[in-house]
């Protein structure tokens, strides 16, 4: 209250030195005379009442100059052209081409692509080979792709509500099997009310900005995932960077930025963690536990992205924190992936009614698209009933997990910096020189601690690995394990956009709808595939 | 329209042995509205006929309407008989019952019977004519005044109630407050607006529904307690007139070809395809839908993502970053806003659809260059939207081809809502003009509106499609779309389009009418480039469908547009758009607009918008036009645009002795659309 008395102070002194100015221009108007009676008689009688007419004046005026970005030709950098002059310069101007054309291994990636007949599965037919394939590079984690009852559900729905939806959630696009479903996610992890977005890659960029505004200080973790940079970078927020998954290197951020803000004694602002459960980029796990712990300790929120641990981890499959066993309600925000956990589409938040309540207002992917089909939500929400009642699934999604590692592990050319428990396994070269050089330059670096402004790791500088080749042995290994009939794929990377380039890496997914010798079958492919074109190399 | 004209094909007409029993029967129909009971078997009998003839067309896979089995055949087109005895609000039977001849395919309430020929127009541009800036038709000074001082009694009020709410129940306010180290999530201030002006709103916006987004829709009726800060379901449903959802083609229907090719398609390739397009997500029916896009609007490729959102935001940053331009209408969309922000490009933005306002943009940037150093932009990409869906505007194509040749930018269209909606062939914009798709750069659209479907698209030259796919955030990262997505894309595409030689020639494939293509416009779809077990019935491949469709919409669009000039309504947009805004002003008068259409005796639900998503003083309600409406359906929201403007005093359009009685205008409407 005091702090809205104190806002309205200089108000009251603008609108004091502006009035005389104002009514000079007003006077200028058209129809402004009868506006002007209109304003002296009613001021006669209630001089209140013109002051409050003022103040709407100026909020007219306020919203108006927000809406538009002003133009820049008030810069002194302005050049004054003459028509002809500008005439010339518009002829001189040559373009660059909107959309250069891919290189020749760009090219041959995209031909590559694997492109599936049918239905995918745990053994598609490829459209390439005509042939099935063992699937180790789909997102079928819990196997829920091709079940029955979900796609008996699914018509079932379709017969009651069509395909689309046809509008956005605020204008007749809420239905029912909508509230369904994020009533099912959010009793499945236990919070308070769930909000659901229409894609999974496009809810944690909007979940960011619809929390963090500028001035708002994120942390986060180096090895997040590009849809988190982007939501970091559309919400304008101020950011730090802790190593990746150190969380001792976050302890020693958070101190830095509150002894910054005591420096400063700026005020209280909103502040955020931002991690993922497992990493997209390398599989590694982060230790809620601890983390929550930190997180109460300095007072701030946590944005915990689980797109890949929702539906993978856990007893049933409610992810971190049911692997660790922390209520889910400690998350502020737990965003997940329904395309990716559930087989179906879409993503959603998890949280406080308070925090869901504000998405809804302010998720700019959820106020302004069109909500999913509605069939797809039911799908998402028998996928849940099925992991509810079904833990196998989780055990034996782990078990070939276990399975696959197991193999992989053995293998002395390759780095694995997935978790152990990962149902997304990352397989990268390990650079002949680096094995030992690795552990020392690990033990050299903690002298100089990384930059808490920068995004890049702080051995950054010490990188050695060739991109460029990296990618083509491991697309050689990729071909290589189809011709053996197993279907995996590269970590594909937006190379020249990505905020840090993560090392090539190969994306093992593992799944429940393998059994474990199919699962050892194909991961031993892959093996003699990594040895054979990683042996040639040398 | 001459009444000679052929019959909708939307009503099939089988010279089929017709039982005379049946024949009798439904010539009693003739006369005014007889029990529901009646029209039901009639209506059962006729959809039985359908399917018969339907089935005796050879197929080389087993008939879809075999796998429609969950539900009997006679529900297919009716709804069940307890909706039907309860026909007071009118929207569960046609205003006409169908004759012996007519039979409809299509389920009343999600798409709605219309036979009339007279009601159908073409959607295309008058050439010669000049293409109309957003004009800003002003209210009375009255109406601007109090609309102000609407808002200044808002403010202040919840102001007021802020101040006072504070000391005396700062319990309400613990969460706007920073509390235990934490700010809040939102500040007091930054949620006044929410807090104040919106909540009082609540009612409007978020109605869960259920059901189709039809024709109409079940509206789950819902109290609210305490001011709308809880919304409680009571439990009962309302079905409403519809004229809110981007149904603009009526492809919204749980019933008929589509949805029976959707089903098809859940059951031979499940509902995902479990992952992205590079890793892992890629089908067949991608490669199929992409092409397909590709013809339809009339490029040499195209791309297909999960959601239209996404298609601006996260192929926008591939194709620009720094060192480059945007120019955005001032009225785009909050996710073409989303991409450029992300692509570091710099903005400009010029005033709405004024090209005068781009070409002195153009000269000032192209002649200046990037900001203090002067070098000349790497590329400028000018993004506009083919039809604007708060203002129904229609984009300048023409004159901004006309600039293009000369400034040399890059155009950008988003066809978001313009797609299928505009056109004689439904494609969009270049279609409306006549003017070759080529000649834009990037044509990109979403399948949400139209198409009844999701996700959204973009179509160019290849070269620039492959660094897209390559390129964009969604080829690596964000989810392919699913097959039932695919499949309704598909098969509603394709029977815009006519598939050419649909299997056998079937007996209704006379009716069809030669489709003028114009060379741009490849004209049908050739069934082999589409998925072997998609089987269309043959009002949907023949296109005739398609194209009634389209027809319908046209004369919808103008008719709603012309019935509300001339009732005296201030209108904004194009005449043939489908989205047509009427001008409200006051705030107060949005709830009351809504409630006052919603509780009358047929419902209709609409759409109203004001401060941030319009600007302060032009609040608005918008209708969105549908083929799946019926002129009796348009009829009834003027009727009701009529009563409910008189009460609130909304009629501040044409003069007084220049507007239309409501009986002149719904008598002649077909005269009225096509002036
Ligand atoms: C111009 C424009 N572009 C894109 C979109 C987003 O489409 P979708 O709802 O399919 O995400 C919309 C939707 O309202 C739109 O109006």
């Amino acid at each position: 209250m005091a702090s809205s008395s104190t806002s309205l102070e200089p108000l009251f002194a603008f609108l004091a030195t502006s009035l005389s100015k104002l009514e000079y221009a007003f006077n200028k108007l058209p129809g402004s005379a009868v506006i002007q009676r209109y304003v002296r008689s009613s001021h006669q009688n209630d001089p209140g009442r013109t002051i409050l007419e003022l103040i709407l004046v100026i909020f007219a005026i306020r919203t108006l100059m927000q809406s538009r970005t002003r133009a820049d030709r008030a810069e002194k950098h302005f050049i004054q052209f003459s028509d002809k002059e500008i005439d010339e310069l518009v002829d001189e101007w040559t373009p660059e081409p909107l959309g250069p054309a891919l290189s020749a291994a760009e090219q041959a990636e995209l031909a590559a692509v694997p492109v599936v007949v049918g239905p995918n599965g745990p053994k598609p037919r490829l459209a390439s080979t005509g042939k099935t394939a063992t699937n180790v590079a789909s997102f079928n984690f819990t196997g829920l792709a091709g079940n029955e009852h979900i796609q008996q559900r699914a018509v079932e729905t379709l017969r009651k509500y069509g395909l689309g939806s046809c509008g956005p959630p605020g204008f007749y696009g809420t239905l029912d099997v909508h509230m369904d479903l994020e009533r099912d996610i959010a009793d499945f992890l236990g919070t308070e009310a769930a909000i659901l977005y229409s894609q999974g890659f496009s809810t944690i960029s909007s979940v960011i900005p619809a929390f963090c505004k500028r001035g708002d200080i994120i942390v986060a973790d180096r090895g997040i995932s590009f849809a988190i940079h982007k939501g970091i970078q559309i919400s304008r927020s101020t950011v730090r960077w802790y190593d990746h998954n150190d969380l001792r290197s976050l302890e020693e951020v958070l101190e830095s930025v509150e002894k910054e803000r005591r420096k400063r004694k700026g005020p209280l602002t909103r502040r955020f963690i931002i991690t993922e459960g497992i990493f997209e980029k390398d599989g590694a796990m982060v230790d809620l536990p601890k983390l929550i712990e930190i997180k109460y300790k300095y007072k701030y929120r946590l944005i915990l992205d689980e797109s890949f641990s929702f539906g993978t981890v856990g007893r049933t499959g409610r992810g971190l924190t049911e692997l660790y066993n922390v209520p889910a309600e400690k998350v502020d925000m737990l965003v997940g992936s329904v395309a990716i956990g559930l087989c179906s589409s879409g993503g959603f938040c998890a949280g406080s009614q308070t925090v869901v309540d504000h998405q809804r207002i302010n998720g700019p992917s959820f106020v302004f698209s069109a909500s999913m089909p509605g069939l797809l939500a039911v799908s998402a929400s028998e996928g849940i009933n099925i992991l509810r009642s079904t833990p196998s699934i989780l055990t034996t999604l782990q078990e070939n997990i276990r399975a696959a590692r197991a193999i992989l592990d053995r293998v002395d050319c390759i780095s694995i910096p997935s978790h152990p428990a990962s149902p997304i396994i990352h397989i990268s070269i390990r650079s002949p020189s680096s094995t030992s050089l690795h552990p020392a330059s690990a033990a050299l670096s903690p002298v100089k601690p990384s930059n808490p402004a920068s995004p890049l790791p702080r051995d950054a500088g010490t990188w050695d690995w060739d991109v460029e080749a990296e990618e083509r042995l491991l697309q050689d290994v990729v071909e290589e394990a189809l011709a053996q009939g197993v279907m995996i794929t590269k970590a594909k990377r937006l190379r020249g956009q990505e905020t840090v380039e993560a090392r090539p890496s190969i994306r093992l997914a593992m799944s429940s709808a393998l059994t474990k010798k199919e699962t050892e079958k194909a991961v031993t492919v892959v093996k003699n595939a990594l040895v054979k074109v990683l042996g040639r190399r040398r | 329209m001459p009444a000679a004209s052929p019959p909708s094909p939307m009503a099939l007409n089988i010279a089929s042995p017709t039982p005379s029993m049946f024949k009798k029967r439904s010539s009693q129909t003739l006369a005014p509205m007889t029990s529901a009971a009646s029209y039901l078997s009639a209506l059962s009998q006729a959809d039985a006929r359908a399917r018969n003839s339907r089935e005796k067309t050879p197929t080389s896979t087993p008939a879809l309407s075999l796998s429609s089995s969950i539900t009997s055949s006679s529900e297919d087109t009716v709804l069940n008989e307890s909706d039907l005895d309860n026909n007071a609000d009118g929207l569960a039977l046609p205003a006409r019952p169908p004759t012996s001849e007519q039979v409809f395919t299509t389920v009343h309430t999600e798409f709605g019977h219309c036979a009339n020929e007279a009601y159908r127009l073409t959607s295309q541009h008058t050439p010669g004519e000049p293409v109309p800036a957003h004009v800003e038709q002003d209210p009375p000074y009255y109406i601007l005044l109090s609309t102000y001082i609407s808002y200044l009694i808002l403010i202040v009020i919840g102001h007021i109630r802020d101040f006072v709410g504070k000391r005396f129940s700062p319990k309400s306010y613990t969460h706007l407050m920073p509390r235990n180290g934490y700010a809040p999530l939102n500040s007091d201030f930054d949620s006044f607006y929410t807090r104040r002006l919106k909540t009082r709103m609540d009612e409007c916006f978020s109605q869960p529904v259920t059901g189709v987004a039809g024709r109409t829709i079940l509206l789950l009726d819902r109290i609210s307690p305490d001011y709308n800060h809880t919304q409680i379901l009571t439990g009962t449903r309302t079905r409403a007139l519809n004229i809110s959802s981007y149904n603009y083609l009526g492809f919204a229907q749980a019933r008929g070809g589509c949805a029976d090719a959707v089903e098809e398609s859940i059951k031979r390739c499940g509902v995902s395809t479990c992952g992205a397009r590079l890793t892992g997500g890629s089908s067949d029916l991608h490669t199929v839908a992409e092409a397909l896009v590709a013809q339809f609007v009339g490029m040499e490729d195209a791309l297909i993502s999960s959601m239209g959102f996404a298609t601006n935001s996260a192929y926008i940053p591939a194709l620009v970053g720094k060192g480059c331009l945007v120019i955005s209408d001032e009225l785009n969309h909050a996710s073409i806003r989303f991409g450029t922000r992300l692509s570091g490009a710099h903005v400009r933005m010029f005033k709405h659809n004024d090209m005068g306002s781009l070409e002195s943009l153009l000269r000032e940037v192209i002649s200046q260059g990037q900001p203090k150093t002067h070098r000349p932009w790497k590329k400028i990409l000018l993004i506009v939207e083919g039809l604007y869906s708060m203002e129904g505007t229609l984009l300048n194509l023409p004159g901004i081809l006309e600039l293009k040749k000369k400034y040399k930018f890059y155009l950008w269209v988003d066809e978001a809502h313009s797609i299928g909606a505009l056109g004689p062939h439904g494609r969009g914009v270049c279609d409306y003009f006549g003017i070759n798709p080529r000649s834009v750069d990037i044509l990109m659209g979403t399948f949400t509106k139209s198409f009844g479907a999701a996700g959204g698209y973009i179509a160019g030259d290849k070269t620039m499609i492959d660094h897209l796919r390559v390129h964009g955030h969604l080829g690596p990262y964000g989810e392919a779309m699913t097959p039932p997505v695919l499949t309704q894309i598909v098969a509603s595409m394709a029977s815009i389009m006519g598939i050419a030689n649909p299997g056998a020639p079937s007996s209704t494939s006379g009716a069809v009418v030669p489709i003028d293509t114009p060379a741009s416009h490849p004209g049908p779809a050739k069934q082999s480039d589409l998925p072997a077990w998609l089987n269309l019935p043959p009002q949907l491949s023949s296109g005739a469908e398609g194209r009634s469709r389209l027809r319908r919409l046209a004369f919808n669009s103008r008719y709603l547009h012309r019935g509300l000039i001339k009732l005296g309504f201030i209108t904004y947009g194009h005449p043939a758009s489908p989205i047509v805004p009427l001008l409200l002003f006051n705030p107060g008068k949005m709830c009351m607009f809504h409630r006052m259409m919603k509780d009358r005796q047929t419902p209709i639900i609409v759409v109203v918008v004001a401060y941030p998503a319009t600007p302060l003083v032009t609040s608005r309600v918008r209708f969105c036009v549908s083929a799946a409406h019926t002129k009796e359906d348009v009829d009834t929201v003027l009727r009701a645009c009529d009563e409910v403007g008189d009460v609130l005093d909304l009629k501040h359009g044409i003069k007084k002795r220049e507007r239309w009685d409501i009986e002149k205008i719904v008598n002649s409407a077909a005269e009225l659309a096509a002036v």
